[in-house]
């Protein structure tokens, strides 16, 4: 068996060099980077770099399919003018606030029936989630085809059950497009409000409540001074991360309406997508698209130290 | 695999057999076009309306191709409204098919990333009874054919001939003012009209900008720099349209995007609206008796006495990136022989009103004489932002919706003055000096 022996001097090195390594990579701050390391390149590869793109595109005339110029803050001097582009902001807040607070209030409700118990409760839950679930693409086509101004459903039902002679043009009037896309969007996202909800509230230790109502809190005193505080930071978390979604939403304003009637429901990511892909200025489509930027940074700071100070 | 299909597998080798045959004695005598041409060359397209077009070029005219040259050709298809995505993609990364379809104002888009094909443009022309002038307004970059032009997908007045005959209308209006009028009696006889006034693509533009036009309004001068919507010629269109919308029209319309006003048609709700062929096309097969009283006329006339329409132009394209561009210009050269453009033309009988005045009479016409409009309306089809030469800054506007949403918000109650001034605001922007 020489084969054997033969790679026994080769392993001895090995031997001291492999507990060397295990050591030093057991080591507290060596494995924790050595665990970020996978996720940041993924990060950097897939967020990091179209994100340090999109800054440079922003600054620079970059026509589709030809180099660019640098321009400076050319383009965003161009969106400023542009009374399009501050449509798109007023459009954009209103969307959010009013999406982000209607899916916040919805969400709480729904997670509090859905904590109480009853029957079937398991497969209710699992149903709550179908929203979340589907592809966006898809259930906003169910949505396209309840909105829609020849063959509404709502309208249909408004007309045959005697209410109206005809039905309100869910998508053609401009504050009624905008309602019914807030609508379809807290629709979309009321299910992960309530199932993120629902498992803060499954955290609060129920020895709470009973001391809360020994001591004459009735359940108005309870939600108030236990459920409320308690739950607080996962409110937090998921308003933070409703914003960022629905601020940046772009699916359901482009199957439904593309923006309009009249750029009454252009949001961002619409407007900008429409000004690089449509218009072919990657440039300016850029700009517009890190515009929301800060506000959204501006958003999430002022949440994180609330947080952290609460 | 079924009878057929085995039985096609079999045709089909049989014809692979042949094809190598041919392409091995294409080789060894040296006379066959594209004799050093790749094995596959790969063409981009949108699913068409028309089945039989995309079943034509894949089963008639690659397998000739392909049996003449040995050259096989990949009909790449995207799902409808994807297209303009994939030729950014393809244009940005230099990689992808060789050739591609364009719509519109594409070839001024992506001009430097297409090949001058000017030489076979001028061949087909002349093999062809010549170009149409829309023909070189939708594809002369600079002076450069950028694209070979095929055939513009038109949009005309589709309307209801029996509502109209029974409002005392027999003939279809020579001038907006008259389709006004017709249009307040339609209304009121519960037949409203339907034209898109929100965010599509082709419906809204089809009428908006010959509306515009035929009113002697423009969004810049011939030199494409100086602004000119602020003029009292825009300002009568708008004022037009807002009682066209109101009188004749829902307040759904504001919010359409292209496929409702199809639907809307079809189902009886409208008695008019702006459209490409499909409409009458779908009605044939799947409402015999809405496409019986259907018919297609030109846009009207407006104060000016002109009519317009607008340019919806399909046009091929090779990109630079083309490892051999001599085989796709030679692809592309056989494809614009007379025999073969017409019978491509032909398989969509006449959706595509050909650019080639060849066929001005060709039988294609004849299947379909509702469609003869098509053809008359291409003397009159420009793109958006004519007289302007298409510039990015066309495009900026188009995609913007500047003219749409100056309509459209006139319609949906601002003032004349207020949309036009935010019209010319943004255009000043757009067009501004680089």
């Amino acid at each position: 068996m020489s084969a054997h022996s033969e790679p026994i001097p080769l392993q001895a090195p090995r031997r001291r060099l492999l507990p060397a390594l295990r050591d030093w990579s057991e080591r507290e701050e060596v494995f924790s980077w050595l665990m970020i390391l996978p996720p940041m390149a993924f990060l950097v590869a897939l967020v990091g770099y179209p994100f340090i793109y999109g800054i440079v595109l922003s600054l620079e005339n970059r026509p589709v399919a030809q180099p660019g110029t640098f321009i400076g803050l050319g383009n965003f001097l161009a969106d400023f003018r542009d009374p399009t582009f501050w449509q798109v902001v007023q459009n954009t807040f209103v969307y959010t606030a009013a999406a982000t607070l209607l899916k916040m209030v919805g969400g709480l409700g729904l997670a509090l029936v859905m904590n109480q118990a009853f029957r079937l409760k398991n497969l209710v839950r699992a149903v709550l989630l179908l929203p979340f679930i589907v592809p966006t693409v898809l259930s906003t086509i169910a949505w396209m085809w309840i909105l829609d101004p020849s063959f509404s459903v709502i309208n249909w039902l408004l007309v045959h059950g005697g209410l109206a002679e005809r039905g309100p043009s869910w998508l053609g009037n401009p504050a009624l497009a905008m309602t019914s896309l807030i609508v379809v969007n807290t629709w979309r996202g009321l299910p992960f409000y309530a199932i993120t909800l629902l498992a803060g509230l499954q955290t609060i230790p129920p020895e709470l409540y009973e001391a809360a109502t020994i001591d004459g809190a009735g359940a108005l005193d309870r939600f108030r001074y236990v459920t409320l505080p308690l739950l607080k930071p996962v409110v937090f978390i998921v308003t933070m991360f409703s914003l960022i979604f629905t601020f940046s939403d772009f699916q359901l304003v482009y199957v439904l309406t593309r923006g309009g009637p009249a750029n009454a429901t252009h949001l961002f990511a619409t407007y900008a997508f429409d000004i690089a892909m449509s218009g072919g200025q990657f440039g300016l489509g850029a700009s517009v698209a890190l515009a929301m930027l800060p506000p959204l940074a501006l958003l999430i700071v002022a949440l994180a130290l609330y947080l952290r100070r609460a | 695999m079924t009878k057929k299909a085995r039985a096609l597998s079999a045709q089909s080798r049989r014809q692979f057999l042949k094809a190598t045959a041919f392409g091995v004695a294409g080789a060894a005598l040296g006379a066959r076009p594209g004799l050093s041409a790749p094995k596959t060359m790969s063409i981009m397209h949108e699913n068409s309306f028309i089945k039989t077009f995309d079943e034509y070029f894949q089963k008639t005219l690659i397998p000739a191709y392909e049996k003449l040259t040995g050259v096989k050709i990949k009909y790449e298809l995207v799902s409808v409204g994807g297209l303009q995505t994939r030729v950014t993609t393809v244009a940005e990364t230099g990689t992808g098919p060789d050739m591609t379809l364009n719509f519109f104002n594409w070839p001024f888009l992506y001009d430097e990333k297409y090949v001058d094909v000017g030489d076979i443009a001028e061949e087909a022309g002349k093999k062809n009874g010549g170009w149409h002038d829309a023909a070189k307004e939708a594809v002369v970059v600079n002076g450069k054919w950028k694209a070979i032009p095929f055939g513009n997908v038109g949009q005309l007045m589709n309307w209801r001939t029996d509502w109209f005959k029974e409002a005392g209308v027999e003939k279809f209006p020579e001038t907006w003012d008259e389709l006004l009028e017709a249009g307040i009696k339609l209304k009121a006889n519960g037949h409203p009209f339907g034209f898109e006034l929100g965010h599509g693509f082709g419906d809204n533009h089809g009428w908006l900008y010959p509306l515009l036009w035929s009113y002697g309004g423009r969004e810049v001068e011939p030199d494409g720099k100086t602004v000119v919507i602020d003029s009292a010629e825009t300002a009568r269109a708008v004022d037009f349209a807002r009682i066209f919308f109101q009188k004749t029209m829902l307040e759904d319309v504001l919010g359409w995007t292209d496929p409702n006003n199809n639907k809307a048609y079809l189902s009886g709700q409208i008695s008019c609206t702006n459209n490409a062929e499909s409409i009458l096309w779908a009605a044939k097969r799947d409402f015999p008796e809405i496409a019986a009283a259907t018919d297609q006329s030109l846009n009207p006339k407006g104060p000016t006495g002109q009519r317009f329409h607008i340019l919806a132009p399909w046009s091929h394209s090779i990109f630079t990136h083309t490892g051999d561009q001599q085989a796709a210009k030679d692809f592309l050269r056989w494809l614009m022989e007379p025999p073969q453009v017409g019978g491509w033309y032909a398989s969509a009988d006449s959706y595509y009103a050909p650019f080639l005045h060849a066929f001005d009479d060709a039988p294609l016409w004849h299947v379909e004489p509702r469609n003869i409009p098509y053809r008359d309306s291409l003397a009159t089809s420009h793109l958006p932002g004519w007289p302007a030469p298409v510039s990015r800054a066309s495009s900026e506007s188009v995609a913007k919706y500047v003219v749409v949403d100056m309509f459209a918000k006139a319609c949906a109650g601002k003032s004349t003055k207020e949309v036009i001034a935010d019209a010319n605001a943004q255009l000043k922007q757009i067009y501004r000096p680089a």
